[in-house]
This record gives structure tokens, sequence and C-alpha cells, in this order.
């Protein structure tokens, strides 16, 4: 802050002493007609240059529109040089005399970063920088003063004596100038066609007035070739011009502190906003960009949601959008996702944002709780559906398997009671073939009420029920760690659940050739790691045994994760509380 | 007599033939879903179908829908529905359009042979051949507003429910061991009782009966 303030004050004391200088040059020289209408031009356009520089340098001293404005200002007041009766100075001034307009051309080409980032650009100024040095430097040593003013000084780098080369080549140099504003005004149309709105807000002074600058410097240099035709209403007009750049630049500057002012405004609306999404719509009208992004932090994924919970990306550096990130107390909160028009007012974006940091993060708060709730409904929805699934399952394998059965040796002892008096010899093969019938219904039974709950579990616990379990597992499975004693009854069936669902899922999914079970208890909860060695890519999204797994513990306020790559095997980590 | 037999499961559909072959009636096709009953029952003009209510491919009421089609487009035969469960609400729709040719017996009512004869050779008739189940749930669920039924004796109860299951008062009197004039006493005291006016028509008999048990 120091060295900016005193590299500040230093310019703008050199600014008013080359203002005093080129003053006195012009009211002692006698090259201009009215001395004292063109000192007081040359006072206000180049301090113009200079203040506007030096405020935009000091309100955004990473861009270069500042520093290139006060260069521009020294520029300009060097070319008034030419008015000096030193022959020295006077050759220095028309050596210079066009390179206020080079950075011009290099303002407008480059606003409002002030850097030049397109190819046909970069190329343009270089010519406009070889028709200002180079060429102006040949055109000099040809020709001797006489060739461009009636009673100057002598041009001090006249080497050789060609008087019509030498204007020829300065008629060229002022017609490929002319061609070179014309080509300039071309881009600046082309830019604006491609801008997005806060673009074209933020930059529409300086490429209006730039664009009549052109239009004047193309007029003028035209002019100057063709021997003054038009008189001197060109170079007036271009002076015009030329006056009001820096008076645009002020403009810009002026509307981005004004901005700025909406912030104010801002915190007022937020203040009574109720209705989630408010928030979003006030940081779009206050940054000026209708295209506005609001991405809520999410602490558990580490990740950016839009509003409706879908997980984003930032843009990034390459991409027509831009990012502002949103914090509090060092914690991450949100990203505003915005037009990169805004990043020329970094001030801007940040202050918008930190005024709405607690409005933010209320609604992202808001927006997790919802999301919970959502979450929470629709697994609450699912057990029941499981339930009653569930239990239309069990109605199903009762009606089809047992039942049919029973029927069936209904029947065959009814033939068996018809038979008794007409065929008693039949009787004995109907007999047999219902106790069969029996036996078979009686298997059937057996292995639903099994599948109802398993009867080992709640007889021995999950110990000896996992065994059982592992026992009659399609894979080979190697258990490590017990329990040991009991666990609550609803911890034992998830936990046993969680197990007989995985080793079914990897015989008949992962198509497995092993498997392994962890069981831990500490810290008054319940480890459980089911692992197998088959295919992977296991997935809640896919299949709703998995989503039951998940649904189950967490109904238990227990946790559930799943890591399943593709080729390298499932896992399936469960805690449950057992409190 | 000619019968066809509608059921998915083989098991059963297998049981049956063997049954009704015991009791010498002819099983003319059988169907494992309605679609295939109805081209066996229009192909054949059997005297009763024997149809089972949940069958592919919804597993729902498929033989209840069959047994309408069939008994409007083939009057001369008569159905029979064999469900595994006790659903009045399923007999009221199958006698919205009368009770003719109508039956619905619980599955294991099958075993009992003669009892099984004697349905089907209700139904193929014209008759109505209810199950006592059905029946009994009628009967036993609890009225609105005091209860007229209380006032039947136990012996008038017994002749009401079989009269609902569909019998002629000359099956009601073998099966209670009682005249035929005795039982034309209870049914005459019967429809006093209940106010219901008197019917000689054994299936109109059953529609009132059944009709007046369910608004009760």
């Amino acid at each position: 802050m120091r060295g900016r303030a005193l590299l500040t004050t230093v310019v703008a004391i050199a600014g008013v002493a080359a203002g005093g200088a080129v003053v006195a040059l012009t009211l002692t020289g006698n090259y201009a007609d009215d001395p004292v209408a063109v000192a007081v031009i040359a006072l206000v356009v180049g301090w113009s240059f200079l203040a506007s520089g030096l405020a935009a340098w000091w309100q955004r001293p990473e861009n270069r529109t500042g520093p290139l404005m006060v260069a521009i200002g020294f520029a300009w007041f060097a070319t008034f040089l030419v008015h000096s009766r030193n022959d020295v100075l006077f050759t220095i001034g028309t050596a210079v005399e066009n390179l206020d307009l080079v950075g011009i051309v290099y303002l407008l080409l480059s606003f409002p970063t002030g850097r030049l980032t397109q190819l046909t650009d970069r190329v343009l100024i270089g010519i406009a920088v070889v028709l200002a040095t180079a060429v102006e430097l040949v055109f000099l040593m040809l020709g001797p003063s006489t060739t461009f003013c009636g009673d100057c000084p002598r041009n001090v780098l006249q080497v050789a004596d060609h008087p019509s080369l030498a204007t020829a080549i300065l008629d060229q140099q002022r017609l490929i100038g002319a061609a070179l504003a014309v080509l300039t005004a071309v881009r600046l149309v082309q830019r604006w066609a491609r801008a997005s709105p806060p673009e074209r807000r933020a930059a529409a002074p300086v490429l209006l007035v730039g664009s009549g600058l052109l239009a004047a410097l193309a007029v003028s240099a035209t002019n100057d070739a063709l021997d003054s035709a038009l008189g001197d209403a060109p170079a007036w007009g271009l002076f015009i011009a030329v006056a009001a750049l820096p008076i645009a630049v002020l403009g810009v500057l002026a509307q981005q502190r004004l901005a700025r002012g909406a912030v104010a405004g801002l915190v007022v609306d937020l203040g009574d906003t109720s209705r989630p999404g408010d928030v979003r719509s006030l940081l779009a009208r206050a940054l000026g960009d209708p295209s506005l992004e609001l991405l809520y932090w999410v602490p558990a994924t580490r990740s950016y949601v839009d509003r409706d919970g879908r997980p984003r990306v930032l843009p990034n550096a390459a991409e027509e959008r831009s990012a502002t990130l949103v914090a509090r107390a060092d914690q991450p909160v949100a990203a505003l996702v915005h037009d990169r028009a805004l990043d020329h007012n970094p001030e801007l974006v940040r202050s918008v944002a930190s005024a709405a940091a607690l409005a933010i993060e209320n609604e992202r708060l808001h927006a997790e709780l919802r999301a919970r709730l959502a979450d929470l409904r629709a697994s609450r929805a699912r057990i029941v559906e499981a339930a009653e699934e569930e239990r239309r399952r069990l109605e199903r394998n009762l009606h089809d398997g047992a039942q049919q059965r029973l029927i069936s040796i209904a029947m065959l002892l009814g033939l068996a009671e018809a038979r008794s008096t007409s065929d008693p010899d039949g009787v004995r093969p109907l007999l047999a073939e219902a106790r069969t019938a029996l036996a078979s219904a009686v298997d059937e039974l057996r292995e639903l009420s099994q599948g109802i709950h398993p009867s080992v579990l709640s007889e021995r616990g999950l110990d000896v029920a996992l065994a059982e379990l592992v026992r009659s597992s399609a894979v080979p499975v190697a258990v490590a760690g017990t329990v040991g004693g009991r666990l609550p009854v609803a911890v034992e069936g998830a936990a046993y659940f969680v197990v007989s669902e995985s080793l079914a899922n990897a015989a008949k999914h992962a198509h497995a050739g092993s498997a392994s079970i962890q069981v831990l208890l500490r810290d008054g909860a319940l480890q459980l790691v089911v692992r197998d060695d088959g295919i992977g890519g296991a997935d809640t999204a896919r299949g709703s045994g998995l989503r039951g797994l998940v649904d189950r513990v967490e109904a238990l306020g227990g946790r559930l994760a799943i890591s399943s790559p593709p080729g390298r095997g499932t896992e399936i980590t469960v805690e449950l509380p057992c409190a | 007599m000619r019968i066809v037999i509608a059921d998915d499961a083989v098991i059963l559909r297998e049981g049956l033939v063997r049954i009704l072959t015991e009791l010498g009636i002819e099983v003319v096709g059988v169907a494992g879903d309605a679609s295939e009953l109805l081209r066996l029952v229009s192909a054949e003009k059997p005297d009763v179908a024997v149809v089972d209510i949940r069958m592919p491919p919804t597993h729902t009421d498929e033989g209840l829908q069959a047994s309408r089609t069939i008994r409007e487009r083939w009057p001369g035969t008569g159905v029979i529905i064999l469900s595994q469960h006790v659903r009045p609400a399923y007999v009221l729709e199958l006698l919205r359009d009368g009770a003719e040719g109508i039956g619905y017996l619980l599955k294991e009512r099958v075993s009992d042979l003669e009892e099984l004869r004697a349905s089907i050779e209700r139904v193929a008739a014209g008759g109505t051949a209810l199950d006592p189940s059905v029946v009994t749930q009628f009967v036993t669920r609890q009225s609105r507003s005091s209860d007229p039924l209380a006032d039947l004796t136990a012996r008038e109860l017994d002749v009401l429910k079989l009269m609902a299951e569909g019998r002629s008062n000359k099956a009601i009197g073998e099966r209670l061991w009682i005249t035929q004039h005795t039982v034309e006493k209870h049914v005459k005291s019967i429809f006093a009782k209940l106010r219901l006016p008197p019917t000689e028509d054994d299936h109109r008999r059953v529609l009132a009966v059944v009709a007046y048990l369910d608004a009760r």
C-alpha cells in the first residue's frame, strides 16, 4: 500500500511537471497557430489520461488499463516536443508523434483487462508499432524537416536527402495507419457482437468512444495523406475523440463503483427474504448477471451441488463462466458461478458474496435439511414397501406351496376314503403318496419359516447364526471375530440380514470365489465387514437388495458403506450402534 | 357328465382329474389359464367348468372374470369357482347376475368326493353351490342393528345355512335327518321371522337369503 501510494505520488508529480513543460514549450514555440488553445488542449487531454489512468491503477492494480493510460498520457505530452525550438527535442517529438495513438489502439483492443489475448490484436498492434517507430525513423532519415513543416528546427536524424521518397513514405504510413484504425474498429464491433450482456454493460462507454476515435483517426490520417483536402476539421475531430476517451474510462470505473453500491441494497433485501431461491435472484440482480448460479457446498461429500441437489463441478479457467467462492469462518459455504465479465470487478463479486454469505449458508442448511428429510421419507416409504412386498411374497409362497400340497393331500385322502369299501387294495398306495406329500409340505413350511426369521438367531444369537449362514453359503467364507454375547434383537436381525444378503449377492451376482466376514464389537457399536473377490460393480442405485440393506441399517441409526470397484471385489462395511 | 378344469397348479389339476375320474365324471379338457379355459369351453360346451380363481397372468381373480364370460356366452355351462380363500365379496360378485349354474367352493372341499359330486350335479342342473365356510362367514358376521337371526332356533339356523349353500328342501332334509315336510315348515318360519317374501325357486331362494345376510 505504501509503495503504491509513493508510486502514484511520483507519477502524479511527473505528470504535473510534464504538463507544465508542455505548456511552456507550446507557448514559447512559434509553431502553433493558436498556442494558448493548443496548450489548454494538451494539458486537459494529457492530465485526463494521467488522472483516470492513476485512478484505474489505484482501484485495480492487477489490471493493466491504468498503467497503459498513464503511459498514453506521457506519450501524449511527448508529442508536443515538436513545438520546441531545440533541434534535438523537436526531432524526438517528431519521432514519437504517433506513439500515443498506438497506445490508444492498444487500450481499445485490450479493454477492459489491458491484456491482449487474441493473435489478430497482437498483429494489429505490431503493425502499428512498426509504423510509428521503424517507418517513422526511416522517413526522418531520408528528408529534412521542411518536408513536413515550413518553419521548423532542424531534423537531426536526417542522413540522406530524398525529400520526395520521404513524403511518399509519410503518405503510405498515414494510409496504412488509417486502414489499421478501420481494422481495429472492426475488431471492436466483433467483440461487441460476441459479448455477454454484463460484458457489454462493462465496456460500453469505452467501446463507443473508441469507435468514434478510430473513425476520426482513419479520416484524419487519410486527410493528411491527401494534403489536408478536408482542412483542419479531421485533426480537431481526432483531438476531441482522444479527449473523450479518458472520460469514458472514468465512466466505466464509476459504473463499477456504483455497482458496489448495490451491495448495500442487497443487504437490505437479504433482510426480508423468506423463500428459498430468493438469495440467488437477489445476487443476480445486484451483480447484473441474470445467468448467475448459486452452488452449495456439501461438507459430507466435499463437493458442490445445485439447488436441486445435483452434484456440480466449478467451471475452470478456460470456460466462459467463472466462479467466486463464498466462505464463512474459513469454511466453504457456496460458490457463485457467473459471467466471466464480472471478473473485471472482483471487489464487487467478493463484497456481494460476503454480504450474502450468512443468507447463503442459511439457505444451504435449509437445502441440506430438505435433502435429508426427502431421504428419510424415501427410506421410510421403501421400508414400508419392502415389508409389504415381503408379506406378498410370503402369501404367494404359502398359497403356491404348502397350501396346495395340503390340499392335494386332502384329495388323496378323499380318494382313499372313497376306495376303502370298493377297492381296499387301492388304498395303500394312496396313503403312501399322501405321506410323501405331507413330508414335502413340512419341508416347505420349515424353509419358509427359516426365511421369515432364522430361529437360530433368536435362540443362540448372532455368532451361531452367522456360523450357520457360513455353513450353508454357496461360496467359502472365512469369519474373523465374534460378538461374544447377545445384542438388541433389531441389531442382530439387521446384521444377519446384511451378511446373508451380501453372501447371496457374492454367490449370485458377483460370481465370487471366496468371501470373508469380520465382526467387531467396539465402543458400543457392532462393526461388520463383508468382503468378496467377485466382479464388483455393486451399486445401491441398482438393485433393491442393497438399497434395502442401507435402509434397514440407517433405520437403526447405523451406517453402511459400499466399495465395489469393477473387477476388484465388493466390500460392505456396516456400523450398527447397540445402545 | 362332461367337465373341464382350469388351474395353473399342475398338482391340483392332476388331483382333480383323478378324483373326477374316480367319480365317473368325464374330464374333457384341462386349462392352465383363463383364455385357454374359454377356448376349451367354446369348443367342448361342457356341463360344468371347474375354475381356479387365481390364474396367470396376474394371479388375482382371472377365474372370476372368466366365469362371468362363460355364464354370459354359454348359459348351458355351469361354473364352479375353486378358491383357497373365504371371500364373501367374490361370492357376492359372482351372484350379481343370478345364482343359476354358479358354485364357489374352497379347494379342500374337493376331498369329500360325494359332496363334490353333489355340488357339480347341482350346478350342472342350473342350481347353486356355495361353500359352507363362506355361508358361515355371512351368518356369523355381526349385524349392524338388532339381529333378526337371534330370533331363529338352532335348527332354523342350520336350515338357513343349507339354503344359502344352494341346497333343495329334499337335500336339506337328507342332511339333517328330517322329513321334507319339516324342512318346509322351518323354511316358512324362517322367511316369516326374517320378513322375506316366500319363494319356491331354489336359486332365487339362495339370492334372497344371501342378499339378506349381506344387507343385515
